[in-house]
C-alpha cells in the first residue's frame, strides 16, 4: 500500500483537507496539508519517502503528476500532527498545475538542490508564485537538498538563508540520502502551525 | 510491391487520390530538378540509386516517372518481377493441389493461399499498388530501389525485399551497401541513415536477436547521427516541431540530433511547399515512413520491413502518447512561437515513449485494436466488475483494473467508451512510469480518443506488486472521493478474493497450447503430424495430437484470437520450440504482415481467409464476422490438420469465453 491507511469517509473532501470518518481533530490532535514544490530532480520525493518510510532510493524515478502521502508525528508537547503531503512533479508541464496542490495549504515546502543554482532560481520562483496566490499565513521552507554532496555545492547556505530571511521563509538543508535534518523539518512545520482550532470542523 | 508492368492499372484508387494526382503532377512539373536534386543529396547520388518522385496512381506510373527523367531501368525491373511472379504462381498452384478441399469444412468463402519459401510466399503481395521504380544499372544494383510516396492511396511494403529479383533475395543487401558506400562518402547526414543498413545489422540481424530481458528508458543517450553505431539501429522514431526542433528520438541524444531533425523537417517541408505531403520514401531496404499532425511531425525511419501502414499506424500510436501527455493544447504554443521547443515539457517521459516502441514489437495490442484480459475465473471477474460498477455510479468516469498490461476489469459511465489505443496508451504510461509504484498518485492525463483537448484526472494506485487500480475523472478536485473509491473496491476485492485469484492467474500463466483439450474424434494416429496421411482422414475425424518440444496438435506453436465484437485478444503463451526471443520476434513480425494482409483493402482484400508456408512458419489466418485467428505452426506441418487444429482452437477459446475475456463491457466506440 502506498499511503498510510485512510479510512472511507463521506464524500465532502475535496484537495484540501478532507474530513476522515472516526477520527477526531481538535488542538491537540492537528490535521495539515503540505505541499512541496520545486525543480525536477531536486529530490522532492525522496524527502518525502525518507519522512513517511524511512527508506531511500538512489534510482531517480521521475514523478508523475503528484503522489499523496501521510505522515502522523507526535511532538513533545503531545499534539500530533498529521500530514498530508502532496509531492508534486517538478516538471514544467505540471507547473500549470501546481495551484491545485497548493490552494488550501497550511505548509509549502520549497526544495532546491544545493549543487545546482537552477534549481534555486526555480524555488525563488516557487515562493513568488505562493506569496502571490498561496493561502494567506501559509508556513513555507526553503530546503537545500542533498546536503551530503557538499563538496559539490554551488549555492552558499547563506545566500539561501538570506533569501529566506527576506522573505519570511524558514531555512534548512537536508540529505534525503543520509536522513540528515529530513525529521526536523517536519517537526520545525509542525511547531509552527497555528495551534487553537481545529483546521476542519466535522 | 513494385508494380511498373500492367498491374498497377488494375487498381482503382479512391476518388481523392486521383483527384490530387493531377495536382501533383503539375507540381512535379514544376519543379522536377528540383527535387531530384534534393533526394539525390539526401539518398545517393550513383547511377544505380537515383531516387525518383512519384505520384500514386496506378495508371499513370511510368508515364510520369519518365517525364520526371529520373527512371533509367523501367523495363529491365518489369522484366524481373514477371519472371518473380511466373515463378510464384506456379508454387501456389501446388499448394492450391494440395488442399482445395479444406475451404468447405471452415465455411469461409474466399480461402487464399499462399505457398513458397522464405519472403517469396506472399503472393497476395503482388496486389500491391505500390509504385516504387527500380533504377538498378546492372543485374546486382536491381537490389537498389528508392521510391516516394506521397499523399493519397498507400500501398503496401512488401515492393523492395525478397520476391522483387531473384538477385536480391537476401534483401538486397549487397547491393545497397555499394550503393550506400558511395554516396556516404559525398553527402551528409542522410546518407548515414542508409549506411546503417550495413552487412552487420541487416545480413544477419534477423537471427541474431537475443538479448537480455528489455530494460526500459533510453538507450544509446551518448550516440548521434555520426555515429555507426546510432546509424545501425534498425527502427529509429523521431517526433520534430514543423520548425525542425527535435522533440524525441528513440536513440540518441535530441539535442546533437538537431542537424537531423533539421534534415527531416527540410525533407518534408519542401514537399509541402507544392502542395503536397510526403508519406513514405524507399531507401534500399529501409523506409522512412512520415506523418504529419498539426506542428508535429512524426517519422519512422525502419529496415524492419514491416508493412507501411503499420508503421503510420504506430507513429499514430506515438502521436496518441505525445497527447496523452500534453494535450492537443501544446498546438497553441506553436502559433504563438513556431520555434516554441516542446522537449522541456516532455521532461522525463522518454521512457513512457520508449516503452510504446518496445510495445510494437510484442504486444499484438498495438496492431489488433484490441487489448487482452487476464484469465480470471468468471465469478471472480464479475465480483471485480460490480465493485468498480458501484464507483462508476458515484461520478467515476472509467474505472480500469489491470495487471501488468492486461485487463482484470473495465467499468465505463454510461456514456462514455473507452478506445483500445486509449486503454494501450494509458497503461503503458502507467506501467512505465515507475513512480505510480511508489505511493498513490493523482495525475492529468489525456486520452487522445476520447477528448484530445482536455485534461482528465487518473487516479492511480497499485493493489498488489502487479494490480492496479485506475480511477478517471473529469474534475480536478476529486481526488479524495477517488481516494474513498479505491478503499471500497479494495475492500471488495479482497473480501471477494479477486485478488487472491488474480495471483493464482499469473501463477497460472496464459494459455498454453499443449493444454487445449483434445476434440471429440478420437485421434487414430497420434503422434505423426504430417506427410503420410490422406488429407481426408485428417479433415473428417482427427488432428494430430501433440509431440512434447513440437508444440501442440498438428505442430500448432502459437495463436492470437481476437473477438470481433468485445475488441479484445487472447494470445497463447510462447512454447517451444518458440523459446527463442529471435523466434518470437520473427512470429510476431510475421502476424503484423498477415494481419496487414488480412485488412488490405486494396490488392484484393480484405480477405476471409490466408494459408501461408514460409521456411520458419506455417501461418493461416481466418476471418469471420465474429472473431479473427492467427495461427503459427510448423513449417512442415499439413494444411488439413492445421485447419482442422484451427476450428478446434476457435472451439475451445468459445468454451473459455467467461474466463479469458471480459464480457459485457461497454462496447468500443469507433
Amino acid at each position: 500500500m502506498g499511503c498510510a491507511a485512510s479510512s472511507p469517509a463521506s464524500r465532502q473532501g475535496r484537495l484540501g483537507v478532507h474530513q476522515d470518518a472516526g477520527e477526531t481533530y481538535d488542538s491537540k490532535n492537528l490535521r495539515t496539508k503540505l505541499v512541496l514544490l520545486g525543480d525536477s530532480g531536486v529530490g522532492k520525493s525522496c524527502i518525502v519517502l525518507r519522512f513517511v518510510r524511512g527508506q531511500f532510493d538512489p534510482s531517480s524515478k521521475v514523478t508523475v503528476g503528484a503522489s499523496f502521502l501521510s505522515q502522523t508525528i507526535a511532538l513533545q508537547d503531545s499534539t500530533t500532527v498529521k500530514f498530508e503531503i502532496w509531492d508534486t512533479a517538478g516538471q514544467e508541464r505540471y507547473a500549470s498545475l501546481a495551484p491545485l496542490y497548493y490552494r488550501g495549504a497550511a505548509a509549502a515546502v520549497v526544495v532546491y538542490d544545493i549543487t545546482s543554482p537552477d534549481s534555486f532560481q526555480k524555488a525563488q520562483f516557487w515562493v513568488k508564485e505562493l506569496q502571490k496566490h498561496g493561502s494567506p499565513g501559509i508556513i513555507m521552507a526553503l530546503v537545500g537538498n542533498k546536503a551530503d554532496l557538499h563538496e559539490s555545492r554551488e549555492v552558499a547556505s547563506e545566500d539561501a538563508q538570506a533569501y529566506a530571511e527576506t522573505n519570511g521563509m524558514f531555512f534548512i538543508e537536508t540529505s534525503a540520502k543520509t536522513a540528515d535534518n529530513v525529521n526536523q523539518l517536519f517537526e520545525e512545520i509542525a511547531k509552527r502551525l497555528p495551534r487553537g482550532q481545529p483546521t476542519q470542523k466535522p | 510491391m513494385a508494380s511498373p508492368g500492367g498491374e498497377g492499372s488494375r487498381r482503382n484508387g479512391p476518388n481523392e487520390s486521383l483527384r490530387s494526382f493531377t495536382e501533383r503532377k503539375k507540381h512535379e512539373h514544376s519543379n522536377p530538378e528540383g527535387i531530384s536534386a534534393l533526394y539525390e543529396e539526401l539518398f545517393g547520388d550513383e547511377d544505380n540509386e537515383r531516387p525518383c518522385y512519384l505520384p500514386d496512381s496506378g495508371e499513370e506510373d511510368n508515364r510520369v516517372a519518365e517525364q520526371d527523367g529520373t527512371i533509367s531501368r523501367e523495363e529491365k525491373g518489369g522484366g524481373d518481377w514477371k519472371v518473380e511472379r511466373e515463378l510464384r504462381k506456379e508454387e501456389g498452384t501446388s499448394a492450391e493441389e494440395a488442399g482445395p478441399k479444406m475451404s468447405n469444412e471452415l465455411g469461409a468463402g474466399d480461402l487464399r493461399e499462399d505457398s513458397g519459401r522464405g519472403h517469396e510466399g506472399e503472393i497476395l503481395q503482388l496486389r500491391d499498388q505500390e509504385l516504387s521504380t527500380r533504377n538498378g544499372g546492372s543485374a546486382e544494383s536491381s537490389s537498389t530501389e528508392q521510391s516516394v510516396v506521397l499523399d493519397g492511396e498507400l500501398s503496401s511494403d512488401r515492393g523492395l525485399d525478397g520476391p522483387v529479383s531473384p538477385t536480391s533475395s537476401q534483401g538486397g543487401t549487397s547491393g545497397y551497401m555499394a550503393g550506400s558506400g558511395s554516396s556516404s562518402a559525398s553527402t551528409s547526414s542522410i546518407s548515414g541513415t542508409e549506411a546503417a543498413n550495413d552487412q552487420e545489422s541487416e545480413g544477419t540481424g534477423n537471427r541474431k536477436e537475443e538479448r537480455g530481458a528489455w530494460v526500459p528508458g533510453k538507450r544509446h543517450l551518448q550516440e548521434d547521427d555520426t555515429h555507426p553505431s546510432w546509424r545501425r539501429h534498425k527502427k529509429h522514431f523521431f517526433i520534430l516541431s514543423n520548425a525542425g526542433k527535435p522533440i524525441y528520438s528513440r536513440y540518441g541524444d535530441e539535442h546533437k540530433l538537431a542537424g537531423f531533425s533539421a534534415t527531416l523537417q527540410a525533407i518534408m517541408s519542401f514537399v509541402e511547399n507544392s502542395g503536397d505531403t510526403v508519406r513514405l520514401v524507399r531507401a534500399g531496404d529501409h523506409q522512412i515512413v512520415f506523418l504529419v499532425r498539426g506542428p508535429v511531425y512524426l517519422v519512422c525511419i525502419s529496415s524492419t520491413d514491416e508493412p507501411f501502414q503499420l508503421l503510420r499506424d504506430q507513429l499514430e500510436l506515438l502521436h496518441g502518447q505525445l497527447l496523452l501527455i500534453l494535450t492537443r493544447a501544446v498546438e497553441k504554443c506553436f502559433l504563438k512561437n513556431s520555434k516554441f521547443d516542446m522537449r522541456p515539457l516532455l521532461g522525463g517521459t522518454d521512457v513512457v515513449f520508449s516503452s510504446l516502441i518496445h510495445a510494437f514489437s510484442w504486444d499484438p495490442a498495438t496492431f489488433l485494436k484490441a487489448y487482452a484480459c487476464l484469465p480470471l475465473p468468471y465469478g471472480a471477474r464479475q465480483a471485480a466488475c460490480g465493485a468498480l460498477q458501484d464507483m462508476t455510479d458515484t461520478g467515476v468516469l472509467f474505472s480500469v483494473l489491470m495487471c501488468g498490461n492486461k485487463v482484470i476489469s473495465l467499468v465505463g459511465s454510461r456514456k462514455a467508451s473507452l478506445h483500445p489505443h486509449d486503454l494501450l496508451l494509458l497503461s503503458n504510461f502507467i506501467s512505465s512510469s515507475e513512480s505510480f509504484r511508489t505511493s498513490e498518485s493523482f495525475s492529468p492525463v489525456c486520452l487522445p480518443r476520447y477528448d484530445s483537448t482536455a485534461f482528465m484526472h487518473a487516479y492511480v494506485q497499485y493493489l498488489t506488486k502487479d494490480t492496479c487500480l485506475i480511477l478517471l475523472t473529469t474534475d480536478p478536485n476529486d481526488f479524495f472521493h477517488l481516494k474513498e473509491c479505491r478503499a471500497q473496491i479494495e475492500i471488495v476485492l479482497r473480501e471477494s478474493d479477486v485478488l487472491r485469484e488474480v495471483e493464482n492467474s499469473i501463477e497460472r500463466g496464459g494459455l498454453r497450447i499443449e493444454d487445449m483439450p483434445e476434440s471429440e474424434g478420437s485421434p487414430s494416429e497420434s503422434g505423426s503430424t504430417r506427410g503420410d496421411r490422406a488429407s481426408d482422414d485428417a479433415t473428417s475425424t482427427s488432428a494430430p495430437e501433440a509431440v512434447p518440444g513440437t508444440g501442440g496438435p498438428a505442430g500448432l506453436w502459437h495463436f492470437i484470437y481476437r473477438s470481433t465484437y468485445l475488441d479484445q485478444f487472447i494470445s497463447s503463451e510462447f512454447s517451444p520450440p518458440l523459446n527463442t526471443r529471435s523466434a518470437q520476434k520473427r512470429l510476431y513480425r510475421a502476424y503484423q504482415k498477415l494481419h496487414a494482409s488480412m485488412h488490405n483493402t486494396e490488392g484484393g482484400g480484405p480477405h476471409k481467409m490466408q494459408y501461408r508456408r514460409d521456411e520458419f512458419h506455417v501461418l493461416l489466418s481466418w476471418r469471420t464476422s465474429d472473431f479473427e485467428l492467427y495461427a503459427a505452426f510448423d513449417p512442415l506441418a499439413e494444411k488439413s490438420s492445421a485447419i482442422f487444429v484451427c476450428n478446434r482452437i476457435c472451439q475451445w477459446i468459445r468454451d473459455m469465453e467467461a474466463e479469458v475475456f471480459l464480457l459485457g463491457a461497454a462496447p468500443f466506440n469507433w
